[in-house]
C-alpha cells in the first residue's frame, strides 16, 4: 500500500479526535487547524512507525506533539486566560450546540480552565473515551499518572464555580 | 478498607481501570459506606454532564481541504525526498522545545532531571506526592503490599538491594509505635524505589525511600485525598512517609527516620 492510501485509510478516520484533541488544548479553532495540519504533515513523514491497530493512540501522540510544539513557540500562556477565552468562542459554535448555551458554557469553559496536564487527559478520557494505557502513551506519562491527573482533574471540575452555579440553577428549579 | 483508601480508588473503578481484585475489595467497602457510593454517584453526574455537554469539536471542512492538500503534495514529494530510515515518533521536534525551555531553566539554577518533563516540573513534583499515594492505595488495595515481611531489617534491607539500582538504608527503629512490617518494590517516577511499610496501630504506612539526585523539589508535608503525605531527607536519601495518619505523628516519624539513617546509632558490641 503506498503512503497516502495507508495514511487515508489508518490516520484520516481519526481527523476528528485529532482536531477535537487540538481544539481543547489550544482553546481556538485556527490554531488547532493548523497544528492539525501540521501533525498531518508529521504522520505522513512518520508513517512507516505506525503498526497497524494503533492508529488513534499513534496519530493523537503526533498531536499532542505538534501542539506543544506549537504552544512552546506562542510563549506560555497563564491558564486563567481560559474563561475568557472560551466564552468568545459562542460565537465560532455550530448553532445546534447554542441551544444547551446554559451548561455547555459554564463546563467547557471548566474544562478549558483546567491547566494542560489535566485538561489533556479529561479530554482524552472523557470525550475521546481513550483507556488509561492509551492515554499513558499519547501523554507520555505512566499509567499510575494518568489515574492521579484524572482524580485531581474532576476535583477541580466539581470545585469549580461555574458548576456550582449549574448545581444551584438545577436545585432551584426543580423545587 | 477505610474511606480514604476507597475514595482514591472510586475514580479508577468508575473507569472500569480497577484490577480485579482491588476492585472487589472496593465493592465491598462501597456496599457498606454511604459517603462513598455518594462519592461515586457524583463521579458519574460529572461524566454525563461532561459527554452531553463539552462538545466533541469535528475537524472543520476546511481542515479536510488542507490535509488532502498536504496528502496530494505529500504523493509529489515522495519518490524525490523519501527520508530513509525515518524516526518512529516526532520527538525530537518536541525535545528542540523542551530543550529551550531547559535553558531558560538552567538560569534559575535549578539542577535539570527529567529534560522531557521540564515544562511541567513544577506540577511533576505534585505529582510524584499523588504518585506516592496512588502507589500506596494500590498496594493496600490489593494483595502487593508487602513482598518480603520481616520486622528484621538485617532481612529487608539485603533483599532490596537485591532489587535496586541503588542501596536503601532500613533504619533501626526510631519509634516503638511504628513497626516495620516489611517492604517491596515500587516504582515512583518511573523508576524502581524501595517501599518500607510500617503498622501504625491498624494502618498502613508506606515510606518510599529513594536518592536525592532522583528527587526534586516536593512539599515537605502534603495532603491527598485524606492521606498524608510527610517529607525528609537525610543520608542522602529522600524519605516519603504516605499514610491515613496524623499529619504532625508522620512528619516526626518521618523526620527521626531520615535522621536515623544519617547518623545511626552506636551499636553496643
Amino acid at each position: 500500500m503506498t503512503d497516502i492510501a495507508r495514511f487515508e485509510s489508518l490516520v484520516l478516520p481519526h481527523l476528528d479526535a485529532a482536531y477535537n484533541l487540538a481544539r481543547w488544548l489550544t482553546r481556538d479553532p485556527h490554531d488547532a487547524e493548523d497544528v492539525v495540519q501540521e501533525a498531518c504533515v508529521r504522520a505522513l513523514r512518520y508513517l512507516a512507525g505506525l503498526r497497524d491497530g494503533e492508529a488513534r493512540p499513534w496519530f493523537l501522540t503526533i498531536v499532542r506533539h505538534a501542539t506543544y510544539d506549537w504552544l512552546g513557540r506562542q510563549g506560555p500562556r497563564g491558564d486563567d486566560e481560559g474563561l475568557a477565552e472560551v466564552a468568545g468562542d459562542a460565537a465560532a459554535e455550530p448553532p445546534q450546540c447554542a441551544e444547551r448555551r446554559g451548561d455547555s458554557r459554564a463546563l467547557a469553559a471548566a474544562i478549558a480552565a483546567l491547566a494542560l496536564p489535566y485538561r489533556e487527559v479529561i479530554v482524552l478520557r472523557e470525550l475521546e473515551e481513550l483507556s488509561y494505557r492509551e492515554i499513558a502513551t499519547i501523554a507520555d506519562i505512566p499509567i499510575g499518572t494518568v489515574m492521579s491527573r484524572l482524580a485531581r482533574a474532576r476535583a477541580l471540575l466539581r470545585r469549580s464555580p461555574a458548576l456550582h452555579a449549574i448545581a444551584a440553577q438545577r436545585a432551584g428549579g426543580e423545587s | 478498607m477505610n474511606c480514604a483508601e476507597a475514595s482514591a480508588g472510586l475514580g479508577a473503578w468508575s473507569d472500569g481501570e480497577l484490577a480485579a481484585g482491588a476492585a472487589m475489595a472496593l465493592r465491598e467497602h462501597v456496599a457498606g459506606c454511604t459517603a462513598c457510593r455518594a462519592e461515586l454517584e457524583a463521579l458519574a453526574a460529572l461524566r454525563r454532564d461532561i459527554r452531553a455537554e463539552a462538545p466533541r469539536h469535528a475537524a472543520p471542512a476546511s481542515l479536510h481541504a488542507r490535509v488532502r492538500a498536504e496528502m496530494a503534495r505529500h504523493g509529489d514529494g515522495t519518490a524525490a525526498t523519501a527520508a530513509p530510515a525515518a524516526p518512529p515518533r516526532p520527538a525530537p521536534a518536541r525535545r528542540r522545545w523542551f530543550l529551550a525551555g531547559a535553558m531558560a531553566g538552567a538560569l534559575l539554577a535549578v539542577g535539570v532531571g527529567a529534560l522531557t518533563e521540564l515544562v511541567l516540573s513544577q506540577r511533576a513534583s505534585d505529582d510524584v506526592t499523588i504518585e506516592a499515594v496512588d502507589s500506596h492505595v494500590r498496594a493496600t488495595l490489593g494483595q502487593r503490599l508487602i513482598e518480603v515481611a520481616s520486622s528484621d531489617r538485617h532481612t529487608v534491607k539485603p533483599w532490596l538491594s537485591a532489587r535496586l539500582p541503588y542501596a536503601a538504608p532500613v533504619p533501626d527503629p526510631v519509634d516503638p509505635a511504628f513497626v516495620l512490617a516489611g517492604a517491596r518494590v515500587d516504582s515512583l517516577d518511573r523508576r524502581p524505589v524501595a517501599a518500607l511499610v510500617y503498622r501504625y496501630g491498624n494502618h498502613s504506612v508506606d515510606v518510599f525511600v529513594r536518592p536525592l539526585a532522583d528527587a526534586g523539589a516536593a512539599p515537605a508535608l502534603a495532603n491527598v485525598r485524606g492521606f498524608t503525605v510527610a517529607r525528609a531527607l537525610g543520608a542522602g536519601m529522600e524519605w516519603r512517609a504516605v499514610a491515613d495518619v496524623d499529619a504532625g505523628v508522620l512528619a516526626g516519624f518521618v523526620a527521626r527516620l531520615a535522621a536515623g539513617a544519617a547518623a545511626p546509632l552506636p551499636v553496643a558490641r
